[in-house]
């Protein structure tokens, strides 16, 4: 009657962690990542963790590794990384609220000594770090979970007579609501959109205050209800719920702006996931970016798929604040970067960060505009770029653009150099329309669907780049991919051979990479 | 701007002849510190390795200008980074 375990592979319920647990002995965790990268984030667990049971769902990742903080720490197509507790069969949902409540909680509310076991999983694995740990307060991204902490500074630490649980609904790439029991501070605003805040009961019905005081800890619950149960029941009803119980249960104290320790809930139509996040600040923070353009995970993602090797030359010709490249200069130092833009500004800003990240020697600035490049034809083994969707060019809409934008990156890659661009939804149906023209074929696909579950079951984006038919990683490949490899004729010389399209989420858009390898007129490379 | 990124670079004023805008000249005080042409066996000179590798990529130029050896144009540096933007009525 409630929910089962999934599959051998996860661990059970009431067996807690060994508390012998070391950074070399290997661990369950899962790992959040934006629509469409988890193939990406697959791939990196496996090979930079050597990650093993990989399980690849929508916005997800579960795996087993042997690593310790610093290599997890490492991640870089990721957003949160997470200590798995629980991965369970979905909450079978009946319109009985209460008793799919009790349920939650039993799967979640375990003894305190299971509780103990785990934090001091999570102690030993952080080692002396502690709350400290990822402190790159400075870091400009302006994330989510930060706001959430701006928005209760004016909360102190409670003391511990008057209770609160605080819950927070966490999204992977989108804002992070809070909802805070008023309690004694009636005055304090609630920035969450549900308002049925309720005050708990104190605490002292019958726990021992002696743990508490040795535990001395505090927590949050965040929850994600999405599916069929959040029909029934809120992110906001089911945290709360399991605060109280947890309270109850452990004597443990609430705290939304700076608990020790956050659980995370997150209940849907795949599964039941209990997790204890590994880090404070997400993954995609990265501690040597100053001022953030795109997001660092895509501009990962996108250096991933360029197949950088020691020694390579490497191109964004509209680089920006210079993600991109400092994204690939981290990962691929051995290889030489240039970044170009027509802005003083973007410069500047792509100048300090490259400044800042230490990377003066690996990533050379040009003012040089991309439909003119001073650079000689077949200098280069990658040219790598996020296409402004904007109205960065004051003359031509980018749609205009884009075939001479195209011939001039086409000309200075090398013969079987890779380009890999990222396209806005309008952008990626140009392209689809000028691949059409050069060789003709079947009707315009659809674009991708954003169906994470496909696209992992369909392998990682390594394969794509070693066929020459084009897989794309989505079963529903898209008409570029599918066509076999007919390619995209300059007006000059050589030719693009499309290598796949992968469909990712920035957030509040989608867009698309595209990879492409340089053919010589001929076909061959 | 690294020598190394100079070798790549060439002037695209408009109308030179085929080949030409390259090299651009880099106008500075400073004498090279290298033979005019690599010296046969190069390859195993250590010492002339060394310093041609400290050249190419360790020495900056921060603030000057790159000539096209054929129009003349000149193409500002400045922070390290070189402009090679034509303006509307030049290109």
């Amino acid at each position: 009657s409630g929910p089962r375990p999934v599959s051998p592979r996860s661990p059970a319920p009431s067996r807690p962690r060994s508390s012998k647990m070391s950074a070399a002995e290997p661990g369950w965790f899962f790992c959040t990542a934006g629509r469409g990268l988890e193939p990406f984030l697959a791939r990196e667990v496996r090979a930079r963790l050597g990650a093993t049971e990989v399980d690849c769902v929508s916005g997800k990742v579960f795996f087993r590794a042997a690593a310790g903080p610093g290599k997890l720490r490492q991640l870089r197509s990721g957003e949160r990384l997470f200590l798995l507790l629980k991965k369970h069969s979905p909450l079978p949902v009946s319109g009985n609220r209460g008793k799919m409540l009790h349920e939650i909680k039993s799967l979640v509310i375990e003894d305190p000594k299971y509780w103990l076991d785990i934090i001091s999983v999570w102690r030993k694995l952080h080692g002396h770090d502690g709350k400290t740990d990822d402190g790159s307060i400075e870091n400009a991204l302006a994330l989510k979970r930060k706001s959430e902490e701006e928005t209760n500074t004016a909360s102190k630490r409670q003391k511990t007579e008057q209770v609160r649980a605080i819950v927070s609904e966490e999204c992977q790439v989108g804002a992070g609501e809070t909802c805070e029991a008023p309690a004694r501070m009636s005055r304090q605003e609630c920035w969450a959109e549900s308002r049925t805040c309720s005050e708990l009961p104190s605490r002292g019905s019958g726990e021992d205050p002696a743990a508490n005081e040795e535990l001395g800890f505090s927590f949050r619950v965040s929850c994600r209800c999405s599916g069929a149960i959040a029909r029934i029941l809120t992110s906001q009803e089911v945290g709360r719920a399991l605060g109280t119980a947890l309270v109850k249960q452990c004597g443990w104290r609430a705290d939304l702006r700076d608990p020790d320790l956050e659980i995370f809930v997150h209940l849907n139509d795949i599964h039941s996931v209990v997790g204890i996040p590994l880090f404070r600040l997400p993954l995609a923070n990265r501690e040597y970016i100053r001022t953030a353009g795109l997001r660092s995970t895509v501009a990962w993602a996108m250096a991933s798929l360029a197949e950088i090797r020691a020694g390579a030359l490497v191109l964004d010709p509209m680089c920006g604040l210079g993600t991109i490249l400092l994204e690939a200069a981290k990962e691929w130092p051995e290889a030489w970067y240039w970044g170009a833009d027509i802005s003083d500004s973007q410069l500047e800003g792509a100048d300090g960060n490259i400044r800042a990240a230490g990377l003066v020697d690996k990533i050379e600035l040009l003012k040089v505009s991309v439909t003119a490049l001073p650079l000689p034809s077949e200098s280069f083994d990658s040219v790598i770029s996020d296409i402004p969707f904007g109205k960065k060019f004051k003359t031509m809409s980018d749609a205009q653009l884009l075939p001479d934008l195209l011939q001039e990156m086409e000309r200075v890659l090398r013969v079987g150099g890779t380009l890999v661009l990222l396209l806005s939804q309008e952008l990626h149906r140009r392209v689809d329309g000028l691949t059409r023209s050069a060789g003709g074929g079947p009707a315009e696909a659809p674009a991708q669907a954003m169906d994470g579950l496909t696209r992992c079951a369909g392998g990682d984006p390594a394969e794509a780049s070693d066929s020459r038919a084009a897989p794309s990683v989505d079963g529903n490949s898209s008409s570029l991919a599918q066509r076999g490899g007919e390619a995209i004729l300059s007006r000059h010389f050589g030719s693009l051979l499309p290598e796949g399209v992968y469909a990712v989420s920035l957030g509040k858009t989608d867009a698309f990479i595209h990879k492409y390898r340089k053919v010589s007129g001929t076909g061959s490379s | 701007m690294k020598l190394l990124t100079h070798n790549l670079l060439s002037s695209h004023v408009p109308g030179l002849r085929p080949g030409g805008g390259f090299p651009l000249r880099i106008e500075l005080g400073r004498p090279s510190e290298l033979p005019p042409e690599p010296s046969p066996g190069y390859e195993a000179d250590e010492e002339f390795l060394r310093r041609l590798h400290h050249v190419l990529l360790e020495v900056e130029v921060l603030e000057g200008s790159l000539q096209c050896p054929d129009s003349g144009r000149r193409f500002p540096i400045s922070r390290g980074v070189p402009n090679l933007l034509l303006s509307e009525d030049e290109a």
